[in-house]
């Protein structure tokens, strides 16, 4: 009598090698997980360039801007007025610069990088009006995103 | 003695609860399965694009006219200028290298070769693309692409480019 119900007793299933399972899935997830992702719109569509380049822009200031066809500044799915969205960015991107070197200028090109990520049928002029923006407000670095033919 | 014994049944009574802990890790599972996007892989065109400025001689160059020997009007200027008008549809209509027409991204990048080349010693060391207003960005970038892929007089690869909008309906 005794024996059948310590045997009962001890019918636990044991959960040591699932935990370990289940915190090697979450540490995978953790590591490949890229939050960044969420500042891409992923319904524009890119033009094809060959000479496109995944390039490691690690530690480099870089300021996504989404264009889509009709012109519209998408920043995390919402759309912005452009001269006011870029003329604040310009101004965090200058403080930013002015905290780590205190003789920047205002006349020094901001350090910030622009990422245009328009889409391919974008007609120039309206490109140009965000392009001419960031210029206007001291941006001269540019990224252009492009899928790569390869 | 006795004592003893109820230490061993004390320490073989010692079991950790693994259920709440499961429960969390699955939660904390859920939560990084659900939110994962596999961001796809972009390629860039890395450019510096200052505001267009008047086309300019290069620094240390002779003056207009200084040399009469010259009867190559773009020598010594610092600036290319690239026309490329639009078609109604956004397309490439036609292409222009200072005034010479080119037909098509082939015959520009051969016509750049020539005129950016380290044999051309030519001094430019930006190039002005001056753009139809209704041209398609991925018309634009066919054009930035053949540019960038250029290497200057002086060994460097171009990476200065300025943009100029031509106004609507602009023809050669």
């Amino acid at each position: 009598m005794s024996g059948s119900l310590a045997s009962a007793a001890s019918a636990e299933p044991n959960l040591t090698p699932m935990l370990d399972m289940v915190f090697q899935l979450i540490t995978f997830f953790m590591l490949v997980t890229n939050f960044k992702a969420a500042s891409l719109d992923l319904s524009l569509q890119l033009p094809v360039v060959g000479s496109a380049r995944s390039v490691d822009t690690e530690g480099v200031d870089l300021l996504i801007l989404n264009i889509d066809k009709s012109g519209k500044l998408n920043i995390y799915g919402i759309a912005r007025d452009i001269p006011s969205y870029i003329k604040g960015e310009a101004k965090a991107s200058f403080e930013s610069a002015k905290r780590e070197n205190s003789k920047f200028d205002k006349k020094d090109d901001l350090p910030t990088t622009i990422v245009v990520r328009a889409d391919k049928q974008t007609p120039f002029s309206l490109l140009n009006v965000v392009i001419k923006t960031c210029q206007d407000n001291g941006f001269r670095k540019f990224a252009l995103k492009a899928m790569n033919s390869e | 003695m006795s004592r003893h014994k109820k230490k061993h049944k004390g320490s073989e009574a010692v079991e950790l609860n693994l259920a709440a802990m499961l429960d969390m890790a699955f939660q904390l599972l859920t939560f990084f399965i659900l939110t994962f996007k596999p961001s796809p892989v972009e390629g860039q065109i890395n450019l510096k694009l200052p505001p267009p400025q008047p086309v300019a001689g290069a620094k240390g160059a002779p003056k207009a006219g200084e040399n009469e020997a010259n009867n190559d009007p773009v020598q010594n200027l610092n600036s290319l200028i690239i026309s490329v008008f639009a078609a109604p549809n956004g397309r490439i209509a036609t292409m222009a290298v200072g005034e010479a027409n080119v037909a098509g991204t082939t015959a520009l990048d051969g016509r750049l070769k020539q005129v950016l080349g380290p044999e051309s010693g030519a001094s430019f060391d930006q190039v002005i693309l001056q753009v139809g207003s209704k041209l398609k960005y991925d018309e634009l970038m066919k054009v930035v692409d053949v540019c960038t892929k250029q290497t200057l007089a002086n060994g460097e690869k171009l990476t200065k480019l300025s943009f100029v909008e031509l106004p609507d309906g602009a023809t050669p």
